[in-house]
This record gives structure tokens, sequence and C-alpha cells, in this order.
């Protein structure tokens, strides 16, 4: 259920991004064209390696120096173009427009600063608030990521904090100028489970309340299948699959997605229940074989794989030739 | 009070295993008290609680790196806590272990006919460099690498996946009985976490190993184990075959667990964890009583009083817990 009508935020073209490494260029993004509408979640899936990070780094503008981004590769935001921007028009941009939520709440904030200090400055930086001002707004915003005694916790530093707080804390700040796109990048990797449902359940609040976009980067299918409309699947710095998340479960097209599916454990299968493992490992970068980077693992490859499928479909897109079959998938 | 069942076919033993770490003169870390568990032979025992429930303090304990402050780890009817010296040295090629990060836990240095002749010098093996080499080679050869091909390289030159399996090849070259497994596939990716899994439910048949597997991780646990106990805050909350205890709960805290694992599945409906807000209490000031009270829904007066004693619901099914869930 694609919604057309709704107000496209974010608008990536064919991003490009390589690394300079001393045995040539890793290609970590090749390709990556998608749009996000405001109020919807896309969730981004892959493996490590696959590329789902340095694409959130892309679209912020974050990238370090080694990185090239290739010719043609465009991020529009609310309809600008970013990838020419000067960094000082950026640094305008991130946090007031687009905000990140890393993996590591620890290392994402600063630990000699309170964290009210690291709140504020982002409402005196982008909104021109005074600092009287600015701290009312910081304990508001704590109060509504969920903090307990945010009067009182707005002067302490992170180091006090348990890591789930420390995350809220990180989101209450991504989210203090209302941005338009919300990046959580890995957000509940780094917490425990019933830790990462509360902060999974506090993202989707926000996003809905503040009518957000969000784009949720996750290598767990099970965060993805629960918390977003829209699902792209990433193997090898491509998009390989991308479909509104039922149709991705149900209706499953690129055996890659299938064979991920069906390597997670799940706590409804029977104890000792053996695993469908993918074999192989994801190819080396440097030097990709050509055509589709998954044929060497997939067990439905033929002699067409050898050109590289492109990412087709209306609304359901998967770059395959030999999509899997609709009673092949597993439930 | 009956705490200890079957402890007669017990080839591991946990009994009243204790570990307390040492702050302050006034600070104590309360990471594990008085976990008492048997684990039959040939049994894989799966040990799930989130961070800070003493998994991996107890993991430690098991293997004496350090001992448990107190309470007895008793393998095949001997107490390793009263092992010294060579005799614990000589007690260790019985018991091995492998860790969460495959790559840390491999000397960089050192190549993997290294790496893997380590525990053969240690346990003072007696054979030729050719002898060695051909064990060194069938054990890779086992967990799936080219043994050919990997024992001289370095761990550099391997996946973490494949470090993992090295890893696993240097705890078994011993042939151990007992292998514990921390986190041990925490830090692959799914589709090498699923092979890691399937490699070491193969190598347990053949080996005819005891497992000791530790995770954070609810669903790989009920992959692998025989039976699953769940820790909260260094105490043991709840033991029972996987059927039993992912089907139907009886611990508070278990049952909070296994709702907030995302299901991969868009249609799952999406089940209340039923935990009081509120943070995990700091193992140095542990709370009286139920540990779990203050993020329990079910707690009252006298779980603030009474610590509850693990106690058999069913056969095979412990249940420290003062209001239980029973339909």
């Amino acid at each position: 259920m694609a919604n057309k009508m709704q107000e496209v935020i974010l608008e990536v073209t064919n991003q490009r991004t390589a690394f300079a490494t001393g045995r040539g260029l890793l290609q970590a993004v090749d390709g990556v064209s998608f749009t996000l509408a405001r109020g919807r979640t896309l969730g981004i899936v892959g493996e490590s390696g696959s590329g789902k990070s340095v694409l959130s780094r892309s679209i912020m503008g974050l990238l370090p120096g080694t990185a090239i981004t290739g010719p043609g590769s465009s991020v529009r935001l609310n309809g600008r173009e970013l990838t020419t921007l000067p960094e000082k028009t950026l640094r305008g941009i991130r946090g007031r427009e687009v905000a990140i939520v890393f993996q590591d709440p620890m290392t994402a904030l600063n630990p000699t600063l309170t964290i009210g200090v690291q709140i504020t400055e982002v409402l005196r930086k982008h909104l021109g608030m005074d600092r009287a001002a600015a701290r009312e707004r910081a304990v508001e915003l704590l109060r509504s990521v969920g903090l307990p005694q945010p009067e009182t916790r707005v002067d302490q530093h992170p180091h006090q904090l348990s890591g789930g707080m420390r995350q809220r804390v990180a989101i209450a700040i991504a989210i203090a100028c209302e941005p338009d796109l919300l990046i959580a990048d890995e957000p509940t990797t780094a917490l425990d489970v019933t830790v990462q449902a509360e902060i999974l359940d506090l993202l989707q609040t926000q996003v809905k309340q503040r009518n957000m976009a969000m784009i949720l980067i996750t290598h767990d299918m099970g965060v993805v299948a629960g918390r977003c409309d829209d699902v792209a699947v990433m193997y090898a710095g491509k998009i390989v699959e991308q479909a509104p998340v039922r149709a991705l479960f149900r209706d499953t097209k690129m055996p890659y997605t299938a064979a991920l599916l069906s390597s997670i454990p799940r706590i409804t299968d029977a104890a000792h229940h053996r695993l469908d493992a993918i074999g192989g490992r994801p190819p080396d970068l440097i030097n990709p074989p050509p055509g589709c980077a998954f044929a060497p693992r997939c067990r439905f490859a033929g002699p067409e794989c050898n050109s590289a499928p492109p990412l087709a479909g209306e609304g359901h897109k998967f770059a395959c030739w030999n999509p899997v079959k609709p009673k092949e998938t597993a439930a | 009070m009956k705490d200890m069942p079957d402890t007669n076919d017990a080839f591991l033993l946990l009994d009243d295993l204790t570990v307390e770490y040492h702050l302050s003169r006034r600070a104590t870390v309360h990471a594990v008290s008085g976990l008492s568990v048997a684990v039959k032979r040939g049994e894989t025992l799966g040990l799930v609680g989130e961070s800070g429930c003493g998994k991996s303090s107890a993991a430690r304990a098991v293997m004496q790196l350090p001992r448990p402050t107190r309470g007895r780890v008793v393998l095949d009817g001997q107490d390793l806590t009263t092992l010294k010296g060579s005799a614990l040295q000589k007690a260790r090629r019985q018991f091995q272990m492998i860790f969460q990060d495959p790559i840390a836990s491999l000397n960089p240095r050192q190549t993997v006919r290294q790496i893997l002749s380590a525990p053969l010098e240690i346990a003072g093996e007696q054979e030729t460099t050719a002898e060695r080499d051909a064990r060194i080679i069938a054990m890779l050869d086992l967990v799936g690498l080219n043994g050919e091909q990997a024992i001289d390289r370095r761990p550099h030159e391997f996946s973490g996946g494949q470090c993992q399996r090295i890893s696993i090849a240097r705890a078994l070259i011993l042939r151990p009985e007992l292998l514990v497994c921390d986190e041990a596939v925490s830090a692959l990716d799914v589709s090498v976490q699923a092979q890691t899994l399937n490699l070491l439910e193969d190598l347990k048949r053949e080996f005819g190993l005891t497992m000791l597997f530790i995770s954070h991780d609810l669903a790989v646990v009920k992959h692998v184990s025989d039976r699953v106990a769940v820790m909260y805050l260094g105490m043991l909350c709840e033991l029972a075959d996987p059927d039993v205890i992912y089907r139907k709960p009886a611990h508070p805290y278990t049952r909070s667990l296994i709702a907030a694992v995302p299901a991969p599945d868009p249609d799952a409906p999406q089940r209340e964890m039923q935990l009081v807000p509120g943070e995990l209490p700091s193992p140095i000031n542990p709370p009286s009583g139920c540990r779990f009270r203050t993020r329990c829904p079910l707690a009252t007066d006298l779980c603030a009083q009474e610590i509850p004693m693990p106690r058999e619901l069913a056969p095979g099914h412990r249940v420290a817990c003062h209001h239980p869930l029973i339909d």
C-alpha cells in the first residue's frame, strides 16, 4: 500500500559511496534509490557489510574524508539536494531537518557534559532559544521520552544513566528540533530485549506524534516486522528487495530475503530445530563478481545471473532473475 | 527446602554457586547468588537472562576463572573448587570454553597451528610434529574449515564466523566432555549464526558433549538446549524444558522476557511485556526478598520479605516465585 498522496520527505537516487583502501576501491553503497514519505517508517535490513550504515551516513553527509561519492548520486531532503551543499549549510540541516540515533548511546553522548547541556545545545544553535527557555524545553523533551524525574536527571552525566535511559536521551536530542526525518541506526542493538521493546515503542510513538518519517536500520528481521511500513533488504551495497512489510514477509521474492528469513532462530520453532543456514559468505566488495552478488550462494542461480538484475517492480520491487515462487516462500 | 533435584545422575552440578566481586570495603557486587543446577551427561543447559543477570559470571565460575566465592562446581563427581595447581590444570582438559568475540579470543600474531597446539602442549600430549599437525588438520576439517589451508594462516585472514570455528576447534581438540559457550554466536550475523549453531549441534552429537550454553537470545537458546534456565540479577528464576518454558512460563520475569522478543512476522500479535516500568536494580544492593519484585506486576509484601526458593511445579519444572503463573 504505497501511499502516493503523502508528501515525499526524502528522495535518494542512485547513491554510490565507495572507500579507497589499500587493495582498491570498496564499493560500500552501490546505486541505491528510494523515496520516503512523511509519516512512514522504512526499515533497512542487512547483515554486516551490506552497506546499510554507510547509506545512512551518506544521507546525513557524515562520511569520513576517505569516502568517494559516485557521480550521479543524489540525496534530496524536502526537495533540496544535500550532496552538493557545503558543510556549513549541512550543519544547519542536520539536527534541524534530519537527525540520527546511533547504536551505542554511551559513545554517542559526550561523557563530560550533562545531558541538559547536550540537549540545550541543539535547541540554542538551531532554534535560537535562550538558556532558560532551552532548559525548560529540555526537561519537557526528557519527560516526553519517558525519562523519570527529568528535572533532576537533566543535570546528570551520561554515566549516571542506564543504557536504555541514555538511548532515551539520545532520542530526545534527535527529536529536539522536530526534524522531518529521523534515522535510527541499530538503535536497540546494544540494549537488552525488554529495554529494546520499550525504545522501539518510544520511537514509534514519537514518529507518529510528530508526523516524522523514519529510517530504521537493523540486522534484526523481528524488529523490522513489527515496526515498519516498508522494508528494504540490502545485500552487498544494493537494495535487493523492497516492499511493504507484509508483502516482504508473506510474498518474499528475492532468494536472499527468503534465505535470511529461514536462517533466523525463532522462539516458536521446536527445540533443536535445524536452521536453514545460508552457505558461503557475502562477496568481497573490492572486486565483486559480475552479475548478481548473491548468485554464488543462491540455490536458484542460473546462467542469466551473470548479469546484474535491476531492482524492478511496482510497489514490491526485487532484483532477481529467478524470484522465489509464492509457494516456496517460508511462512 | 528441596532445591536440588536429580543430583544423582548429574554430570555437572552447580551447588549453591555464589560469585561476589568486592569493589571496596563496603561495596560488593552480588553477581551470582546461590545458583543450584544439575546438568546430565550429554545434555545442553541453556542459561538466559539480560545484562547483569550473572550468566557470564556463572560460566566463568564453572571454568574456575576465577573461582566462585562460595559453592561447589562438581564435574563428573569431582569438585573443581577444591582442585589446585597441576591437579586443576589436568582437570581442565575435561572442560573448555568458547567466548563471544571470535576475533579477540584468538591471538592475532599466532598461526592457527600455534593456536590449536597450545592446548595440546599445556596438556602435555606426547606426539610427533606430524602427528600433531594431522590432529590439528582433522579438527579443523571437523569444524568445517579446510584444515590443510587453514593451519598456516593467521586469524586476520578469516571472517568472524571462521574465527569462531577456530575457537571451537581449539576448545574441542582435547576432546573435553563439557563445553561452556558464553554468547558464542552473539557477535555473528544471522546467516553465519545459523551455520555455527548447526555446527555446535553436530559436534555435540559427534563428541557426546555436555554443554552449558549462555546467551541473552531466547530464540538461539531454544534451538540448542535440552533445558533452559532463566536468571535475573544473579538468581535463578525458572528452569524447565524449552517447550514448557516458552509455551507456559511460570515466572513473571520469564513471561516478560519472552513477550519482549520481536517476532519476525508482521502478523504476530504484539505481546504485553507486563513489566513494572523502571530500571534493573543494582547488583551491589539488590532488593530484599525476590530480586525481581521491583519490576514484577504481581509483587506483594511477601516478595519483599522472603526470598522465593526454587520449587518444583511439575516434574523438571522449577520456579523461584511466590506467585507463579499457573493458569
